[in-house]
């Protein structure tokens, strides 16, 4: 309708997810200005846990404690894998970063350092990860040393039973208690939602209710666990409150998605685009892409901004995830990209999708379709060479890999963004020298 | 004419005119609008009305009332700053009718005791009155020519009749002196009373003279008149007339239409004119006087006492007592000129909607038919009558008054001063305590399970009909809302969810519980639920969905579709 | 820069501080205002009729074509109201024929020229913060302000393309120009309740007390509001309280007073 919009950047990131963000994150920090589409959906359905590599192989469910020892262990058997193709001094800085960021957006991080650790679940299962926010981080040492720890759930949060957990984790934590408690304010609702409580607890008046409720029911307690419902974006106020409030070191559990710590990860991450200049198109689609021949500029046709926007970029980063965030499409037929219709490397028959068991711990050759990319990182067009010279592949689209399996989320995501942006800063180098 | 029938006329005129002031008064102190209203009883409002008047007129606001009864009441201010030819009509028509009533109607009360000598054939009395005459005919003229409005106010038969009557009123009073200007036999009863004689021979040189100079029609005159004729008639006319008589060519309305009338003087006289167009003239007038306070024109009291009580509240800070009497009083002092229709914030939506109601003039009518009685016959609680042209009017009324967005620029342009943004708040209270109050209520009176069953029972639909898409676009598309993964992402970030911690009046769905519900073709059930009518319209939801459903959206389309679908079940009787 | 002002039917009633504030801080800075005959934007006729609000926001939008102006509106409802409308028609097609002929009963027509500006993002980015700056004569020397930006002039960022919704920063640095600290508080993306105070106070007044608790306990001395409903609800919440507890501001008035204009000019 009112014209369309005429915009440059140096890179075009679309997608919003994890390596998404990681990947203009990365971008600006070396200077380059960058323009993101997309909505950080996938980001609220996280955990607020990063994971690197925690299961190799899948197929035996072998847990690592050492993130750096399974991925040798990956780059030996498993070469194709994208985390493979990333070395791990790469992988350091790009998870120093990434996490640096979250921090300067006040949410902040235990240093990463070399080992997994492992976290309560809200379902009482034990989960194997790298990267943990600060306000769980007592908790990865409570499930360690087991002292006689209360878990705090609140009537009414229907993802969240602290009862279920302790009833999971039976005999392996004898000193384990629940209780149960009103959420102050909401004592007439059937029904909570965990944002909801996170965003009152950031008022004063209720995190002193609320704490007053739990202090007499600690007994010998010398931890406790919440629901991820302290605070949302002043995670860390809300959480020292507590542990101040109640005199013992005080955990979060991470919640099924839509979580709270999967909406302050999103949070944070928007702030840190909005901080450092990224311009973001939040629910706008890409109705067009293409490429000029000479190699110089990509275009994008961008939907559903008022006006429609054409967005010139130098190199293009394709961050669209797989079949939730509709990067990967799959029908009856085959799976396909659904931006510029890559060549997939998938089974070579719908039969060979799934195996017969649905539970099957080696996963399904469905997981690990996606798009094959160059060690530049730029996915291969028909003819086996890269689709365009300046256009690059990143994240869960890629092929070879079962991240959900291989509990390696946010490794994947955060390495290979590292990575594709370090080819894109050095081509970028090269043309204006050249 | 003899004076009993005149006097008996204008004293049984005088009465009706009377009865019904008392009437149209009355009606200050009797109806209620607004639900303050209702708690005061009649005979307080007439207290508060003498409280009031006491106080203005003997305290420091007295001065205030002076300088409104000058610039608003006679000078017409708030007219001229809105419509300057109307204004210009307006003021003609007050200055002109006044003096004629004063200085015509009751000459012997008002211009014999202020003006010695007077006489209505003199100058400069003689081109006044005809000048007041013309000043009404030009401004009623300008008045009755105005822009074309898309809803025009029903004008009433006695609101016709009432303007033809004044028009009859200043042109029989203008043909009744042209008669007399041009009439033989009214100059041969001048004669005969001032100078003894009617004999057309001795009276030859004053006929001569009246004949040429002053317009009247003998039919028997020697012609051409011999100048020393003349010159004898002037000074004649000098001697016995000219105390009396000014050349009348100074009537510069009735002289022209004497000349006219000269073919058929005689038959005027024969038909003795004199009489029955006194009689048409006066009884005409008489006719008026008794209707003016049965019609729109009952303004003219009206108006003034609004803008004096105006002036004399200060900063409009009625007692309870005195607001109920003021809104009453408004809704006569309204002149219907529609000066606060033409630049009201909704009126291209009252062309669109085809709904005059949205207009203030026709809400002003309706406010007044509310508290009347007459909109709506008692019905059953939340119903309007039963039969369906009432209940669609009453609708209507409703869906105008629901829409002005109170702005305030029909109070502010108002040139008689109405406190209309007053009186659409009363009459929302009193449309709400009828059974017709605003979507958000009614919905809400039953619960969504409720609306759903009326629904199944009533419309005989299939949910996803052609009608609604137009109405409702997304909400009729699938594609819209089948990506929903019930993440509960909307859920999570709604701030009416959040702030809903009281069970009573918190909501029943939740956003990602209404789109489940579209998922499963179950749209009827979305329909009267306290989501559809609490959704702040913040998009929280529609920005922070992970598959781009557009959630505030479709639930703003669910409550138009709300209005329109549940709306049209009101007050059909339920299925046995 | 010319715009054509569309004040829309609360500022005149019910803040015609905002309006004299807003026409002195913009001719100040040497943006020329023109009133056209605007009318309602269609903001409460969406939730009767859809066709209706289409109309009477295009009619607006038609007039200013007309001019041959966009559109510049201080009021967060109003602009998401208006730009919705032409979302609307630009998708629907139908409904867009049925518009064009009703504006064509009267001799307009809307071809989609005419822009709509947020009076925000016109002195952020049009007029830009190095031209306000400059006029600024007198910092207000760290007042502590909490920035609500109106959820209408953020959100759906694919209809109002303000910024990063989820995150934005402009509200805070026209603050910052003026020598005001802009505090940070968790709430301040959250809605009102104003829209809500009609169908069911007492949850809007819940929201209302909720965001004004917030920016008491993130440090603000004041809230700024860019939209005449949020402030106008600020306001009514306290009205009842003998001592209100947080000020309430317009931000024309807050960058009025820091370019040294007269009190009275910018209503107060």
């Amino acid at each position: 309708m009112t014209g369309v919009r005429q915009a440059r950047c140096d890179v075009a990131v679309i997608g919003a997810g994890m390596a998404g963000m990681a990947a203009a994150l990365f971008a600006v920090e070396r200077g380059l200005s960058c323009i993101q589409v997309g909505n950080s959906g996938g980001l609220l359905f996280a955990s607020g846990l990063l994971d690197l590599l925690g299961v190799q192989p899948v197929a035996d469910g072998r847990l690592w404690q050492s993130p750096y020892e399974a991925l040798a262990a990956l780059a030996r058997e498993e070469p194709d894998h994208p985390l493979a193709r990333v070395d791990a001094r790469s992988i350091r800085s790009a998870f120093e970063r990434f996490v640096a960021a979250l921090g300067g957006a006040g949410l902040r991080y235990v240093s990463l350092g070399e080992r997994n650790r492992k976290v309560l679940t809200s379902i009482g299962t034990i989960k194997t990860t790298f990267g943990v926010p600060l306000s769980m981080v007592a908790g990865v040492d409570a499930l360690e040393t087991r002292p006689p720890c209360l878990l705090v759930d609140f009537r009414g949060l229907r993802e969240f039973s602290a009862v279920q957990i302790a009833a999971t984790l039976g005999e392996r934590w004898p000193g384990l208690r629940h209780e149960r408690i009103e959420f102050p304010g909401c004592e007439a609702l059937p029904e909570l939602y965990a944002a909801h409580l996170a965003r009152a607890l950031e008022a004063g008046e209720t995190r002193a209710r609320a704490i007053a409720l739990v202090k007499p029911l600690l007994g010998e307690a010398r931890a406790v666990g919440f629901p991820a419902v302290l605070g949302l974006a002043r995670s860390s106020e809300v959480h020292a409150a507590f542990e101040a409030g109640l005199g013992v070191p005080v955990f979060e559990i991470p919640t099924m998605p839509t979580s709270v710590p999967g909406l302050r990860l999103s949070g944070a991450l928007e702030a840190v685009m909005s901080a450092r200049g990224v311009r973001r198109h939040h629910q706008a689609t890409v109705r067009g892409l293409a490429f000029d021949g000479g190699g110089g500029t990509a275009t994008l046709d961008l939907e559903g901004i008022s006006g429609g926007e054409r967005v010139s970029a130098r190199a293009v980063v394709l961050a669209t995830g797989r079949f939730s965030g509709r990067g990967l499409v799959a029908d009856r037929e085959g799976v396909r990209e659904s931006i510029l219709g890559l060549p997939v490397l998938q089974p070579d028959s719908r039969e060979a999708w799934h195996q017969r068991d649905f539970l099957d711990p080696s996963g399904h050759g469905i997981n690990r379709a996606g798009l094959r990319v160059d060690d530049a990182w730029r996915p291969l067009g028909a003819d086996g060479r890269p689709a365009w010279p300046r256009l690059y592949a990143v994240g869960s689209i890629l092929a070879r890999q079962d991240w959900m399996r291989s509990k390696c989320g946010s490794g994947l995501a955060i390495a290979t963004s590292w990575a594709a942006i370090e080819q894109v800063a050095r081509e970028l180098r090269a043309a204006a020298a050249g | 004419m003899s004076s009993t029938i005149f006097f008996s006329t204008l004293y049984a005129s005088l009465v009706l005119c009377a009865l019904g002031l008392v009437w149209r008064v009355s009606a200050w102190f009797r109806l209620r609008i607004g639900p303050d209203a209702r708690d005061v009883a009649s005979s307080q409002r007439v207290a508060a009305v003498f409280r009031g008047a006491a106080s203005a007129l003997f305290g420091s606001r007295a001065l205030r009332l002076l300088g409104a009864l000058f610039l608003d009441v006679l000078l017409l201010r708030k007219l001229f700053a809105s419509e300057k030819l109307r204004w210009f009509g307006h003021l003609l028509v007050m200055v002109g009718f006044t003096l004629l009533l004063l200085m015509h109607a009751l000459a012997p009360l008002v211009s014999a005791k202020l003006f010695p000598g007077y006489q209505p054939t003199l100058d400069p009395y003689l081109f006044l009155r005809d000048l007041s005459g013309a000043m009404v005919l030009v401004g009623v003229a300008l008045l009755l020519f105005r822009r074309r409005a898309d809803f025009p106010q029903p004008r009433r038969l006695i609101d016709w009749a009432f303007v033809t009557l004044l028009l009859i009123v200043v042109a029989t009073g203008f043909v009744f002196e042209a008669y007399k200007i041009a009439s033989p036999r009214a100059f041969y009863r001048m004669t005969e009373q001032f100078i003894g004689s009617t004999d057309r021979k001795e009276l030859e040189p004053l006929r001569a003279v009246w004949a040429s100079e002053f317009g009247v029609a003998f039919d028997d005159l020697k012609q051409p008149v011999d100048p020393a004729l003349l010159q004898q008639g002037r000074k004649l006319q000098q001697d016995s007339c000219a105390s009396c008589h000014s050349k009348p060519t100074s009537a510069f309305v009735s002289y022209p239409v004497a000349r006219a009338l000269a073919p058929v003087e005689r038959m005027l006289d024969a038909g003795r004119a004199n009489e029955w167009l006194l009689y048409l003239h006066v009884f005409a007038c008489f006719l008026g006087l008794a209707s003016l306070p049965f019609t729109r024109f009952f303004h003219v009291v009206a108006a003034p006492v609004s803008l004096l009580v105006n002036a004399a509240a200060q900063n409009r800070a009625f007692s309870t007592a005195g607001r109920a009497s003021q809104r009453a009083l408004a809704l006569d002092a309204c002149v219907r000129c529609g000066i606060c229709d033409a630049r009201c914030s909704v009126a291209p939506v009252a062309r669109y909607l085809e709904n005059a109601y949205l207009l203030p003039s026709h809400k002003l009518v309706a406010t007044g038919a509310l508290a009347g009685g007459r909109l709506l016959r008692p019905g059953r609680e939340n119903d309007a009558s039963p039969d369906d042209t009432h209940r669609d009017e009453a609708r209507r009324v409703a869906e105008g008054a629901y829409l002005c967005t109170d702005c305030g620029r029909c109070t502010s342009r108002c040139p008689v001063g109405l406190d209309l943004a007053d009186l659409w708040r009363a009459g929302r209270d009193d449309l709400a305590a009828v059974g017709l109050p605003p979507p958000e209520q009614w919905v809400q009176a039953r619960s969504a399970l409720a609306w759903a069953e009326s629904l199944e029972a009533g419309s005989g639909q299939h949910p996803l009909a052609d009608a609604d898409a137009a109405f409702a676009p997304l909400s009729a598309d699938r594609r819209s809302f089948s990506r929903c993964v019930q993440c509960q992402a909307c859920t999570n970030v709604c701030p009416v969810v959040a702030h809903s911690i009281d069970a009573e009046h918190g909501i029943d769905l939740t956003p990602q519980k209404v789109m489940n519900l579209l998922r499963l073709g179950l749209r009827d059930l979305t329909l009267g639920s306290r989501m559809v009518w609490d959704c702040a319209s913040c998009y929280q939801c529609q920005e922070n969905c992970p598959e781009g459903v557009r959630v505030a959206d479709i639930m703003l389309e669910l409550r138009a579709l709300s209005v329109h679908r549940l709306g049209a079940l009101r007050g059909r009787r339920e299925p046995a | 820069m010319k715009y054509a002002l569309f004040l829309g039917c609360k500022i005149p009633a019910q803040l015609p501080a905002y309006e004299l504030s807003t026409r002195a801080v913009l001719g100040h800075l040497g943006v020329t205002l023109v009133d056209l005959e605007f009318d309602c934007c269609g903001y409460p006729v969406r939730d009767v009729s859809r066709d209706g609000f289409a109309l009477a926001a295009a009619r607006n939008l038609a007039l200013a074509e007309r001019a041959g102006l966009d559109l510049l509106t201080p009021c967060s409802c109003c602009f998401g109201t208006l730009r919705h409308a032409i979302r609307f028609l630009g998708e629907d097609a139908a409904l867009r024929a049925r518009v064009t002929q009703a504006l064509a009963a009267e001799g307009l027509a809307w071809s989609g020229k005419s822009e709509v500006e947020h009076l925000l993002s016109v002195l952020a980015q049009k007029l830009g913060i190095d031209a306000i700056a400059a006029a600024v004569r007198a910092p207000s020397a760290g007042l502590r302000v909490a920035a609500q930006y109106g959820c209408h002039a953020l959100r759906p960022s694919d209809v109002t393309g303000i910024d990063n919704a989820m995150a934005p920063t402009l509200f805070e640095t026209l603050i910052s120009v003026t020598g005001a600290t802009p505090v940070d508080w968790p709430r301040r993306l959250d809605c009102c309740g104003d829209p809500l105070h009609q169908a069911n106070t007492a949850l809007s007044e819940r929201m209302t007390q909720a965001k004004i608790a917030d920016a008491l306990e993130s440090g603000a001395e004041a809230i700024c509001s860019a939209c005449p409903h949020c402030h106008l609800r600020f306001d009514a919440v306290q009205a009842d309280s003998a001592d209100p507890s947080i000020r309430t501001l317009l931000y024309t008035q807050l960058l009025g007073l820091a370019m040294r204009l007269p009190a009275k000019s910018l209503g107060l």
